[in-house]
């Protein structure tokens, strides 16, 4: 069952006036609730959010002392979770390897790949953000038609109609630029 | 770890917290960071010799009046973005007062003298320092106020470190006052500005770095 906010901001307050029990009884009845909104958000493997709650329900801890009583519990709570969320994935992105990037630098030389695709960058700066999203994954990463639509949850013709689209937009602006 | 384990350690210190323990420990930093700089005013720069008789002076009041309401528009956006669910910010057009009005000042005193003064009016005796020393002064309160912030629960670094950039440069700004014998609204309004501003900048680039948690 979940909790309400009234009996979570009980627990919280009663847990800053230095009730331990009440304390330990909020952070139990926080841990499923944590769960379920990493699990929604965060689309990533069971450790990965076992860690987010735990980071969480740490950070609710040390940082008690931040919670105005007489605000909602929740918008605080979530608050902090969401600053986790972001917090570790911004962390966890740094040691991830940039993906190709020893194929550019023995192949082609490394200044040369990365103007290349800042030109294709700017020059996708300036459609719609679908557009560039299903150029950039039909033409540039190389899915599928059906692979682009299955990862961006639409359908199979509005990807074809983007990338149609976007290029169109493409070519009347370099041809003009040309000019 | 598992979870019901860390929240079983977790629970074991469970110290009360009153209320007002977030603005309590803001005030804290912030009066120690004030204090080094009131110390640093004294002993480096040297207080104007005649702080007295310029305390019953319009200009010195003018830049107090500045330099304070500031410090505490700044202070209620810090306090704000202190609590991780700040939402929109309330009070921003606080600010914006005291600076309209010293313009206002400043517009009064360019019609009130000739324009030939008006060059020597607006750069001082010390246009080239006064920002400089702001920012100066400026650090050991920002220093303050960041360890304040260490321990509450920012969310939004870049625009926190703003405001506490912000804060620590106004409360320097009414520190570097008891130095200063400026007296034209328009050098106050360019110069202190200027070093608040800079110190504002400080902020936000720090505040991501430096206020994670």
């Amino acid at each position: 069952m979940r909790a309400s906010e009234d009996e979570l901001r009980g627990l919280m307050i009663s847990g800053l006036d230095g009730n331990a029990g009440d304390h330990a009884a909020l952070l139990r009845l926080l841990a499923p609730l944590l769960r379920a909104f990493y699990r929604y958000r965060a689309d990533s493997g069971q450790d990965d959010i076992e860690d987010l709650v735990q980071e969480t329900l740490i950070a609710v801890h040390t940082r008690r002392g931040t919670y105005d009583r007489d605000r909602t519990f929740t918008a605080w709570l979530f608050a902090i979770a969401r600053y986790k969320m972001i917090d570790h994935f911004r962390r966890t992105r740094r040691h991830q390897p940039i993906e190709g990037l020893e194929e550019i630098l023995t192949i082609e030389g490394f200044e040369d790949a990365t103007s290349a695709r800042m030109d294709v960058d700017d020059l996708l700066e300036i459609l719609p953000p679908k557009q560039a999203r299903m150029i950039r994954a039909t033409r540039l990463d190389g899915l599928s038609v059906a692979e682009a639509a299955a990862a961006d949850g639409i359908g199979e013709s509005d990807v074809k109609v983007s990338v149609h689209r976007g290029l169109k937009t493409l070519i009347a602006r370099i041809q003009g630029g040309r000019r | 770890m598992n979870t019901d384990d860390l929240i079983t350690s977790l629970s074991r210190d469970v110290p009360p917290v009153r209320r007002g323990a977030v603005g309590r420990r803001i005030l804290l930093g912030l009066a120690a960071g004030v204090l080094v700089s009131i110390v640093y005013v004294v002993a480096r720069m040297g207080v104007r010799p005649d702080l007295a008789a310029a305390m019953h002076g319009f200009p010195f009041w003018m830049k107090w009046g500045y330099t304070i309401s500031l410090s505490i528009g700044a202070l209620v956006m810090a306090a704000q973005l202190a609590r991780p669910e700040t939402g929109r910010l309330r009070g921003l057009w606080l600010i914006a007062i005291p600076t309209v009005l010293l313009a206002g000042l400043g517009a009064m005193e360019l019609i009130q003298t000739p324009p030939g003064e008006w060059l020597r009016m607006w750069l001082g005796h010390s246009w080239m320092q006064c920002p400089w020393r702001v920012l100066t002064l400026a650090m050991p309160i920002f220093a303050g106020l960041l360890w304040s912030f260490r321990r509450l629960a920012p969310t939004r670094l870049r625009a926190a470190g703003a405001a506490a950039g912000l804060a620590a440069g106004a409360f320097a700004a009414t520190v570097y006052c008891l130095h200063c014998p400026e007296v034209s609204a328009i050098f106050v309004l360019t110069w202190y500005s200027l070093g608040i501003l800079l110190a504002t900048g400080v902020g936000a680039l720090l505040g991501p770095r430096l206020m994670r948690w």
